[in-house]
């Protein structure tokens, strides 16, 4: 058992005993009061009626009694009867038995302050007296509910109520224990789960999971649980595509290494023909240069782009500028082929962004549509704008080999080299670093094959 | 006596060209093959004493690709894997490569590694040097012919393994240290955390069986190395 639970355990203890002890205190002390009271002020008042029943009847006579009684008959006061020498009561109201039955009777067995006997003028005595029920004169006996103590009706101490009761309160502390140490647990217990998966993860294991183990439970400790679950999966999502990221690239840097390393092999093993390697070394190395260009720009976009690089991008100027460095490209290279926009459709048109970033996706996309493209082929680009959806669709389509449909969807992730593709000059980035340009400006990138050969590679983009 | 030939199967063209021209400089005949497929048909074509083979390939993997050789030759194998993955590096000698070496590497490097195993394959081929026969128990080792016996029945060997079983029959009650082994039967010192030794080992232990105690009949001594149980 953890702190938390002690605490809990504790406080809430605390409260319960406290709220035990002081109730258990409290009535103790009104009955005591109430005890006290019972002794005197039922007698008290009765002895009181009586002294006003007997002074009206003394001075103002039988019919004053009567009207008296009546009265007080409507009142929730002790009955008090009068009896005249011959027995008959004042009210003509029959007389309760246990309250004496006959004046002689009342007269010996009550006190003198319940039963009193007045004699009239005219030489007639009246019995005065009172219902003992209800007047209570001490004495009485137990088993009246508002004398008896907390404890209960067969309490050993109820006839006793002045001592203070025991059992009560330890029965009481005993249930608080109990509620106290299962609230407690309830508590603690899921956030004892919670730190076991914690330091499970802070020692490097994210396949931990804590939402079973929280059963049907639905509270915010639940929640928090699979909040946990969540972060974990994400977290173990991220760092698995970061190892695979750094194995790649692992290998990927290796290879211009290996022919660095060969084409040093060779300029020393033959000092004549070294000029050649050195081109060869030379090339390898902007290769590697281009390597690690390339995996920056990956891993800043993966850091989220510069938020602060927002800008309004004319489509059409960035496909034109794409494209016109392509062309140069492949005039440059042994391998004519003609690259063909038609993008009038995005006059005008502009979205929000990184220009530089933006330029950077599509000249990776167009290029690679041109590596696979036999010589004398088309590259064809294609601008649609979108008015309802307020997007951009360009559609850079080749005339390749295209791609095995379980690839489509592969070709954009790092270093993911087609099965088809082979011998070929790429890294393996640039796809993947069109997805992340598109995706960080709220846009999509797919691949399909086109119905007469070759890939189509469709980007949207939502327009400013 | 013509050159020998190797087989370097790797998909990187250019770097394919280079150890093509560094190794025939070195009075190499070298054929080239750029994917495994071609690489396992010229591989058992017969025709090359010895298979260079990058572990890294699209499509059928070196490693794939050296299981397929195995199955029908015995031909020497070195395999080009990467610096690190020791796991592509355990596989390959287990299914029977007969070293490795690390890429990046210098053709110096290389050539080395080619050289030294192509030494020990062909020094005791018709060479008349040394015994005829070595025997130990129900091993029978005829290193001129390189073919070995266990209880009469051939025992099919790579030649980096007969190499160590022929160290160790020599040596047939006492131990040899994985130094002297790797020297012998790999032509080169240990490297540190260098299991290329012990992964061969235990495949020659896999093709002899127990004894009838349970026990292998390569016993590792600790801190000294294997050794053969004499009866």
């Amino acid at each position: 058992m953890g702190r938390l639970f002690w605490k809990f355990f504790f406080v809430l203890m605390l409260a319960q005993v406290t709220t035990v002890v002081g109730v258990s205190t409290a009535i103790w002390l009104r009955h005591r009061n109430v005890a006290a009271q019972a002794e005197w002020a039922p007698g008290h008042s009765a002895a009181r009626l009586l002294e006003t029943a007997s002074t009206t009847l003394q001075r103002d006579g039988e019919a004053a009694l009567r009207i008296l009684l009546e009265d007080w008959s409507r009142e929730p006061l002790p009955r008090v009867y009068a009896l005249d020498s011959n027995g008959r009561e004042i009210l003509g109201r029959p007389v309760p038995r246990h309250a004496g039955g006959d004046a002689s009777m009342a007269d010996e067995a009550a006190g003198p302050r319940s039963v009193r006997r007045v004699p009239l003028a005219d030489g007639r005595t009246y019995t005065l007296f009172m219902d003992e029920r209800e007047a209570g004169p001490p004495g009485t006996p137990p088993g009246r509910g508002e004398l008896r103590g907390p404890g209960g009706p067969d309490g050993p101490r109820g006839r006793t109520p002045s001592i203070f009761p025991i059992e009560p309160i330890v029965g009481g502390v005993l249930a608080s224990l109990v509620v106290a140490a299962l609230l407690a647990w309830y508590v603690a217990k899921p956030i004892r789960s919670l730190r076991g998966a914690f330091a499970a993860a802070a020692h490097g294991d994210l396949d931990v999971r804590i939402g079973d183990g929280m059963g049907r439970r639905r509270d915010e400790l639940a929640d928090l649980g699979r909040d946990f679950d969540r972060t974990a999966a994400q977290l173990k999502l991220l760092m698995d595509g970061q190892r695979r990221l750094l194995h790649d690239v692992s290998h990927e840097l290796r290879s211009p290494l290996a022919r660095l390393q060969a084409a040093v092999g060779l300029a020393r093993q033959q000092p004549g023909n070294a000029e050649a390697s050195m081109d060869r070394i030379e090339r390898e190395s902007v290769r590697m240069d281009k390597l690690v260009d390339e995996l920056l720009a990956l891993s800043r976009m993966e850091a989220g782009m510069g938020a602060g690089h927002e800008e309004s991008v004319d489509l059409t100027e960035l496909v034109n500028d794409v494209m016109r460095d392509a062309a140069f490209e492949v005039d440059a290279s042994s391998s004519p082929m003609a690259l063909e926009a038609d993008i009038d459709a995005l006059d005008g048109v502009s979205i929000k962004g990184n220009a530089e970033m933006l330029h950077r996706a599509l000249e990776n996309v167009v290029r690679n549509a041109a590596r696979y493209t036999p010589p004398g082929g088309h590259v064809h680009v294609v601008g649609k704008h979108d008015a309802v959806k307020r997007e951009i669709r360009l559609t850079i389509a080749d005339e390749g080999p295209g791609v095995v449909v379980a690839e489509l969807e592969s070709i954009f992730e790092p270093f993911y080299r087609g099965t088809q593709a082979q011998g070929t000059r790429g890294h393996g980035l640039g796809l993947a670093i069109a997805r992340r340009v598109v995706e960080a400006h709220g846009g999509s990138i797919r691949a399909s094959n086109r119905a007469s050969g070759g890939l189509a590679v469709e980007i949207r983009l939502p327009t400013a | 006596m013509t050159a020998t030939k190797i087989l370097l199967v790797d998909d990187d063209v250019e770097l394919l060209d280079m150890l093509k021209t560094y190794l025939e400089r070195e009075g190499f005949e070298v054929a080239v093959a750029t994917d495994a497929e071609a690489g396992v048909a010229a591989a058992l074509s017969g025709s090359c004493q010895l298979v260079v083979l990058d572990v890294m390939m699209p499509r059928m993997t070196g490693i794939e690709a050296l299981s397929r050789i195995r199955m029908a030759s015995r031909v020497p194998v070195l395999m080009l894997t990467a610096k690190g993955d020791d796991a592509d590096r355990i596989v390959g000698l287990e299914l029977g490569a007969d070293d490795y070496v690390p890429k990046p590497c210098t053709p110096r490097e290389l050539a080395a590694r080619v050289r030294a195993i192509l030494r020990r394959t062909q020094a005791a081929e018709g060479s008349e040097e040394g015994p005829a026969a070595i025997e130990s128990g129900p091993l029978k080792l005829f290193p001129r012919q390189r073919r070995a016996e266990w209880e009469g029945k051939a025992l099919d060997l790579t030649s980096t393994e007969f190499n160590l079983l022929d160290a160790l029959a020599r040596n047939a009650g006492r131990p040899v240290s994985k130094d002297q082994l790797s020297e012998h039967a790999l032509g080169r010192p240990l490297a540190r955390f260098d299991r290329s030794i012990d992964v061969h080992v235990s495949s020659i232990r896999r093709k002899l069986g127990t004894l009838p105690d349970g026990r292998s009949w390569i016993q590792t001594v600790v801190r000294q190395g294997y050794q053969l149980v004499k009866e």
